[in-house]
């Protein structure tokens, strides 16, 4: 009776693919077709695209050739803008203004883009010519924060503080001083500014330029902050995990307290809902006189969060071989989760733009692969997506199958040799299978867990100071060791090496492998292999399985 | 977990390399030399033997922590006794790791693997009718994470202090856990027949010395 059960239960796995089989075509799949993809060639998607003069308008980094590139609505290229000395990684949202006119001039329809070297261009969005650029401070690095528009005025988050510039020319009207920033964007709430930094302060800045710190908290600011009904919302990211703090937006003092997971995503708010994301939960909360979690989905989003209508978002998944997460809030406020399949998995930061176009819906998905997927709804014609079957992968799961169902029946004929045999071999195929994962969520859950390491990765004196609280990468080949600092925004071991690598001029051979990304050779050297160190720590996972802090030192040796 | 993770103590100077290698090969012989001479056949057979099972751990590389070293020396130690068990072990690894990177942690596994042959030898997993299949499972299983252990140690190279170790084990469980599957894998697969492979026939003096012998008690 027991081998009758034990078969009927393997039995049982088989059939599991039937079920799933419906699940794998989402709903957003369905209602959608691909339209057509655009490569962008190499570097990152890191924030979402824009919709403006019937142009699709992307940024590119993180490669050699730092872009804007427009594209028409048929997915023919319009223009493209580049900015050569933007060497890290661009991700300030493109920001769309129209024409007008104020104290300071008038100005068409504009794309503002702020460039990690400093530099802020306003394009015309029709043939991506500069009406006017200017340049801001560069310590390291400049711009990084979402900037925001105030009447004839735009306010550009710099590295240590922030400015105000007139639209009509460009021209500095004013910069205050705030602390040393990343990812520091701005908001703009009755007459004040906000804007966080690395040290955790909250500055307020009134529209004369004078800034005061309004709040200060133990972790980084790396948002623009949110005005909600119950107060300001500032999402404080420290070294294992976050708080989402409410704030009273004058006095600074402290509301509310709701705990999170590690890296926070950029929170987004419509109407009363606000949504925040980490590694670990994407939660949806209702703001009232108070923000309460309503609805909250394990879900691994560390970039921008696309609000599509007050009940759908789309979130990238932030993870090796992962797609977007469609969210939709029911009528009893919960949320429910399913993955889009774009053809385009991997890391990813951006969010989708969404935009109609004669009566045509459209939704544009970009990532770390740098290319652009157009899907459109209810397009008629069917468009045969081809991809390449993993034969690989086809040949595992086949095998696990006759295993499986060799497995039951040798059990129900009393054949427990032969049951032995088949399961064993079930269990290591299943295991290969699934040990890159397996040993990912393994090690962040042990990562949490455990104690954080003892050593840390001393500063040379010799750096210079502006690499302070950014990414350090150090090459140790044939004895002699090369530094790359000032890095900033990569997530992991192996984005920063390469951009260290680039930056240096130092040739780097990786190959993906079953359990992550292998640096096989440094500056031509191959040696045994290279391991690395993370602030002073031996490297327990793959390069890129390894999520690096805003101020980590990364050293690579020879084994 | 040594392997799958990458991480590989100390690096070795070329000279300490060599004198790491010799060290080794020395032991080796020193585990195989008997006064009496031994016939080519035995000879030839432990050296097939040894390189068979270096070429399938090297090509089985690209499978982390799947190999069939441990599961073998488990059974040439059981077969063969403990000395010719521990210097096949110690053979292994210095062969394997010619092709996949000898260094500090070739002593490591060495080690595990010549103390997983030695527990073979002493374990009785063969009984008169073959392998006693079900201990040689329990002792695959054990001698997976004993190995895995040993060569963790490798790591230990003056800066990583216990909890660092700790955290490092504790990362490396679920290769631990694919390296037990695939040695109840070789073992239920492959376990009876190996071992009778290994098992010593008589030679053609031995069989006419134990028949004179027994016609001589008759007598």
């Amino acid at each position: 009776m027991f081998q009758r059960l034990i078969a009927f239960f393997l039995l049982s796995i088989m059939l599991l693919p039937l079920v799933s089989a419906d699940q794998e075509a989402s709903s957003w799949n369905q209602e959608n077709s691909l339209a057509w993809e655009y490569d962008l060639g190499t570097g990152y998607i890191s924030t979402s695209p824009v919709f403006v003069d019937d142009k699709i308008i992307v940024r590119t980094s993180g490669n050699s050739e730092p872009s804007v590139t427009a594209l028409e609505l048929d997915g023919t290229l319009a223009w493209s803008h580049s900015n050569l000395f933007s060497k890290n990684n661009d991700m300030s949202p493109l920001l769309t203004v129209n024409a007008g006119e104020g104290a300071c001039g008038t100005w068409p329809d504009l794309v503002l883009v702020g460039w990690t070297n400093g530099v802020i261009d306003a394009l015309h969005p029709s043939n991506g010519s500069v009406f006017w650029s200017a340049q801001t401070e560069v310590a390291g690095w400049g711009i990084t924060g979402a900037a925001g528009v105030s009447q004839d005025h735009v306010i550009y988050p710099t590295r240590r503080g922030v400015g105000q510039f007139c639209l009509a020319d460009g021209s500095q009207e004013w910069w205050a001083e705030t602390g040393l920033g990343w990812r520091n964007g701005v908001s703009l709430y009755d007459g004040s500014i906000y804007s966080g930094d690395e040290l955790g302060t909250l500055w307020q800045i009134d529209l004369n330029g004078n800034s005061t710190p309004l709040a200060t908290f133990e972790g980084k600011i790396r948002h623009a902050p949110l005005m909600t009904s119950a107060g300001l919302l500032v999402h404080v990211q420290s070294s294992m995990d976050s708080t989402v703090y409410i704030l009273d937006p004058n006095s600074g003092e402290e509301r509310q307290q709701i705990p999170a997971g590690p890296s926070p995503a950029i929170p987004v708010l419509n109407g009363q809902y606000a949504v925040v994301s980490d590694s670990m939960d994407l939660r949806m909360m209702k703001c009232d006189a108070m923000c309460k979690v309503v609805s909250q989905i394990p879900f691994h989003s560390n970039g921008e969060i696309g609000w599509h209508n007050q009940g759908h978002l789309i979130a990238p998944h932030n993870t090796p071989d992962s797609d977007w997460g469609s969210f939709v809030l029911d009528g009893s406020q919960n949320l429910t989760l399913e993955f889009i399949d774009t053809g385009i998995s991997g890391y990813g930061t951006a969010a989708p733009l969404w935009f109609s176009s004669n009566g045509v819906d459209y939704t544009v998905f970009g990532n770390d692969q740098s290319l652009l997927r157009v899907y459109q709804s209810n397009y008629s014609e069917e468009i045969e997506i081809t991809k390449d079957t993993d034969w690989a992968t086809q040949g595992f799961v086949f095998t696990a199958y006759v295993l499986l169902a060799s497995s039951a029946a040798f059990l129900l004929n009393g054949r427990k040799d032969l049951f032995l045999r088949t399961s064993s071999l079930l269990m290591v195929l299943v295991l290969l299978m699934i040990l890159p994962d397996l040993s990912q969520v393994w090690s962040e859950a042990v990562d949490q867990a455990l104690p954080e390491p003892s050593t840390s990765e001393a500063w040379d004196e010799q750096w210079p100071d502006s690499w302070l609280g950014t990414q350090v990468v150090i090459f140790e080949i044939n004895g002699m060791e090369t530094a790359v600092g000032g890095l900033v925004g990569y997530e992991n071991v192996f984005t920063v090496t390469k951009a260290a690598a680039d930056e240096a001029g130092i040739s780097l051979t990786a190959e993906q492998t079953g359990i992550g990304m292998y640096i096989s050779s440094i500056g031509g050297v191959e040696g045994d292999g290279w391991e690395y160190d993370l602030d002073g720590s031996k490297g327990r996972l793959s390069a890129d399985n390894t999520v690096i802090e805003s101020s980590s030192i990364v050293r690579w040796t020879p084994v | 977990m040594f392997e799958a993770m990458g991480v590989h103590g100390p690096t070795l100077s070329p000279f300490a390399s060599l004198v790491l290698d010799i060290v080794l090969l020395a032991s080796a012989f020193w585990l195989l030399a008997k006064p009496t001479k031994r016939p080519l056949m035995d000879s030839l057979f432990l050296a097939t033997l040894v390189l068979s099972v270096s070429f399938l751990r090297v090509i089985m590389q690209p499978l982390p922590n799947v190999q069939p070293v441990t599961v073998a020396a488990l059974l040439v130690g059981a077969q063969l006794g403990a000395r010719r068990g521990a210097a096949f072990a110690v053979l292994v690894a210095m062969i394997s790791n010619f092709f996949m990177g000898d260094g500090w942690w070739t002593v490591f596994q060495a080690a595990g693997w010549a103390s997983v042959a030695v527990a073979g030898s002493q374990l009785t997993l063969m009984t008169p009718s073959g392998l006693d299949l079900r201990k040689a499972i329990f002792a695959s299983l054990a001698a997976a994470v004993w190995f895995d252990l040993i060569v963790s140690f490798s790591i230990l190279d003056g800066t990583i202090g216990f909890t660092d170790f700790i955290t490092y084990l504790v990362h490396g469980i679920p290769f631990d856990l694919l390296h037990m599957a695939s040695n109840l894998v070789f073992v239920v697969w492959l376990g009876g027949w190996f071992s009778g492979l290994l098992e010593e026939q008589p030679t053609l003096e031995e069989i006419e010395f134990a028949v004179v012998n027994g016609h001589g008690i008759d007598g």
